[in-house]
């Protein structure tokens, strides 16, 4: 197919229909707001169903982060069951995780999110014509190899659970499979793979262990000058033409952020429990509040969920997960003073509304709440504040920043385990309360379960689009992205394609109608889906 | 050159994520080599926003042929037949889905929110979903029972949760190469080519089937998964043992029982205490036999089975 002018950038997103709407006025969004447009009521049907319904249920609430909700539908269960999870087990659970969310970077980054870069506002820059040559849907050179090779890390998930998207093999007490040498050798040779073809030589342009001596932003700028390979890899040339073009200034946010934090110590989460959790997190959990540089850990029941604006009939007032009752609104009509979407406005009982995503991870991962011996990563907090604050590049950065980390943490689970040793407990089954709790590559995810009477009387999903793409809350707080949003400039209201970086780059799990409306008239300018 | 839509409904996009996972052909390969040309994907698409709604207009009236429609996720119903709880462009999706279906060659169901409704359809199917032409078992579904595509099939149903990329891709190149009178389609109108086999066909614990050795638990190196841990790769028609999955493997031969989501019932018994991964049985005996044999003949192939198993069957053959 030849490649298309766009007048609109493409992308779509997946996971339902998300409107948003913007007033724009003097080529700035003044006001924004985020609709999400589909609900299936997943919480509805898990009511009174078998205890283990989510593990079969949860995975296909997202087929993008399927392997997501497996690993908070199996934890939550641990927790609730008091079930013993073998070392083993855990290295196997963190290993789908982690593939699952490879899989996602070039798949997100080419397919979805940097073919924006070949839009026409963009004829003017310099890099335009070599954006296109790379980013150009199905027939650009990375496009078509990064999207292929998207499929590779998620074979080795495939060895474990059976197959990718939607597998079951994360079970309470362990996981079902039981891996031989032979699944540990090719799993190996998967991820050189993936390595030598994309990661390192498109990428990066460089080796994985050069690339991990940079700390800090002044280290970043010395690795682009220092050879064309870095200048030109598809990292270098990524941030070259985001400054060029300017999405460095623009699509901040609400300024705070938020990690479950992820990864549990193979050592230290045999016995899971929700107390627990925190201190046995390779990758930690945390709060970053940008305004006072303050980082604290994050724990469940500091989450709430405000439905105001949202199409539920319950309380008004902030709920904690646990005690909501999940009642649909018959008619979901729009009205934006009143209810305007089926996502609930999530927040934190101090700091209110926070972002989700592997942004807020890297912000998480810069601070010294936690552990001594938890991951630690000053990079992304001090591009942050030598760059002046959050944007949307980057949000990109931090991103595809993670892939290393994430890279070098499969590579310790195929090096930890340990093949006759066990990789299943059997559990008793017992009523409870249990949570579990992950990072999806987009961002902070958990499940809250209550068992009574051998069956579930309530199960609760927080994903981290919740917590992005919220609406107002009680208090008329904007959601992260509505937030995002304002302060956008806009040079051409029927193509505002600055609104579909902004949203894109929170990789949201929906699909957006933008309603771009001039602040003065009213009048509606454009309509159209992003991602 | 063929023209071809994909839609989205009550979806969860693990079809699409399922799809994007194919080599030989892969996504792009697709329309760079076989000439398919998409003419908008959620997650693909490049004509958007009011020229997105111009194709789909198009594509109604006939201005612009489309040769395969593809719908992934359910037609959502509510509220009230409204299907307001699901809009698209502007409007309820099932209203597109109706106008595309009658404007189309061929429809496509992908996966099984599409073709008889999946995990949104499970009790108390709060959306008031359904699949085009089926509702779990129940034939008709959103389009009817009497619809037929332009090219005079009805709906081709390619189900699993998700639909394997294989599946998916060689119906679309059977289709786009002019092989679509090839294609045969069994009772619930999935292609037989790949769905007339067994998810136990090719399965690597037959022989544990066989000698009815059974995996007591999970995390063994051996065992058949059907006696204990509710695998229903026996009554449960899919290639899934035949074509692997991302190109490596397959549920039962991980580990994990099948959950036989190739079939209407999915997920089976509704989920209902006691159900899941568990085999349910009456008497002693499995509730669901294996397709086709009857509670005497299960009773003379255990007596045979046992009889004649092997000790090594009862080791571990799995090993590192």
């Amino acid at each position: 197919m030849a490649v298309q002018t766009l007048d609109i950038s493409p992308v779509g997103r997946v996971e339902g229909d998300l409107d948003v709407r913007v007033d724009i006025e003097d080529g700035v969004v003044t006001n924004a707001w985020t609709q999400a447009e589909l609900f299936r009521g997943f919480e509805i049907i898990l009511r009174d169903k078998d205890p283990q319904a989510g593990l079969v249920v949860t995975p296909r609430a997202c087929g993008i982060c399927g392997a997501s909700h497996l690993t908070c539908a199996a934890w939550a269960l641990d927790t609730a069951w008091s079930a013993e999870v073998p070392r083993n087990a855990i290295l196997a659970r963190n290993l789908g995780q982690i593939t699952e969310s490879l899989q996602s970077q070039p798949r997100y980054f080419y397919g979805l999110y940097a073919i924006d870069l070949t839009n026409k506002k963009y004829r003017g820059s310099s890099f335009y014509e070599e954006a296109c040559k790379r980013f150009a849907p199905f027939t650009g050179t990375s496009y078509e190899k990064g999207v292929t090779i998207s499929g590779k890390p998620v074979e080795i998930y495939a060895m474990l659970g059976g197959q990718w998207p939607h597998s079951s093999y994360m079970v309470p007490g362990g996981v079902m499979c039981a891996p031989t040498l032979t699944d540990v050798t090719r799993a190996w040779g998967i991820l050189e793979y993936f390595k030598s073809e994309w990661l390192e030589s498109m990428w990066l342009g460089c080796t994985l262990e050069r690339y991990e001596q940079i700390k800090s932003y002044n280290d970043f700028m010395a690795w682009l000058d220092e050879s064309p390979a870095h200048a030109n890899s598809d990292l270098g040339f990524y941030w070259r033409m985001g400054l060029d073009v300017g999405i460095d200034k623009y699509g901040g946010g609400v300024g705070r952020y938020v990690s479950w934090g992820y990864l549990p110590h193979e050592d230290k989460y045999q016995k899971p429990t929700i107390d627990n959790r925190n201190a046995s997190l390779i990758m930690k959990s945390g709060i970053y509040d940008g305004a006072t540089d303050t980082h604290l850990t994050m724990s469940q029941e500091r989450a709430r969920e405000n439905v105001t604006h949202a199409w539920y009939d319950e309380a008004v007032t902030d709920q904690h997960p646990f005690d909501r009752t999940t009642k649909a609104v018959h008619n979901n009509k729009t009205s934006f003073d009143e209810k305007y979407s089926w996502a609930t406005a999530v927040k934190d009982i101090d700091y209110g509304r926070l972002e989700a995503g592997p942004f807020a991870r890297q912000m998480v991962a810069g601070g010294h709440q936690g552990e001594e011996w938890q991951h630690y990563d000053p990079l992304i907090l001090d591009m942050y504040k030598s760059m002046g604050g959050p944007s949307l590049h980057l949000r990109q950065i931090a991103r595809m920043h993670e892939t290393i980390k994430l890279y070098r943490q499969a590579e310790h689970c195929l090096r930890e385990f340990k093949l006759n040793d066990s990789w299943y407990v059997k559990p008793t089954e017992k009523d409870g309360r249990g949570w579990g709790a992950t990072e999806a590559i987009r961002g902070a995810l958990c499940h809250w379960i209550e068992v009574e009477g051998g069956k579930i009387k309530n199960y609760q999903i927080v994903a981290p689009t919740t917590w992005n793409v919220g609406p107002r809350d009680a208090d008329g707080n904007l959601g992260p992205i509505e937030s995002a949003l304002v302060g956008s400039p806009i040079a051409d209201p029927t193509d505002p394609v600055e609104v579909g970086h902004v949203a894109r780059s929170f990789d949201s799990c929906l699909v957006c109608t933008v309603h771009a409306h001039d602040a003065k008239t009213g009048k509606e300018l454009s309509r159209f889906r992003i991602g | 050159m063929a023209n071809l839509l994909w839609l989205q409904g009550g979806a969860c996009s693990g079809n699409t994520m399922s799809f994007l996972n194919a080599e030989e052909p892969s996504a792009c390969d697709l329309v760079t080599d076989f000439g398919i040309n998409v003419l908008w994907h959620p997650s693909l698409g490049v004509e958007l926003g009011d020229n997105l709604q111009k194709i789909l207009r198009d594509c109604v009236s006939g201005a612009i042929t489309l040769d395969i429609f593809v719908f992934e996720g359910t037609v959502v119903n509510a509220p009230d037949g409204t299907g307001e709880w699901n809009r698209f462009a502007g409007r309820p999706m099932k209203q597109w889905v109706r106008e595309l279906s009658d404007a189309a060659s061929f429809v496509v169901a992908i996966g099984d929110c599409a073709t008889w409704g999946g995990i949104p359809a499970t009790a108390p199917n709060p959306s008031d979903s359904e699949g085009l032409q089926f509702l779990k078992r129940e034939y008709g579904g959103f389009l009817g029972q009497g619809f037929k595509a332009k090219s005079g099939l009805p709906v081709i149903n390619v189900p699993g949760c998700p639909a394997h990329p294989d599946w998916i891709t060689q119906i679309v190149v059977a289709v786009a190469t002019g092989r679509a009178g090839d294609i045969g389609l069994d009772e619930f109108q999935r292609p037989k080519t790949f769905f007339q086999s067994f998810t136990q066909t090719g399965c690597t614990r037959n022989m544990h089937f066989a000698y009815k050795v059974s995996a007591t638990e999970f995390g063994q190196r051996k065992g058949c998964l059907y006696y204990d841990l509710g695998c229903r790769g026996p009554m449960t028609h899919s290639p899934c043992n035949r074509i692997l999955w991302n190109r490596q493997s397959s549920k039962t031969r991980a580990g994990m029982p099948c959950l036989g989501c190739t079939e209407p019932e999915f997920p089976f018994f509704d989920l209902a205490p006691g159900t899941v991964f568990k085999t349910q049985t009456v008497m002693g005996f499995p509730k669901d036999m294996p397709e086709g044999v009857d509670k005497k003949g299960y009773i003379a192939m255990t007596a045979a089975a046992k009889n004649a198993a092997p000790a090594w069957a009862e080791q571990d053959i799995f090993v590192v």
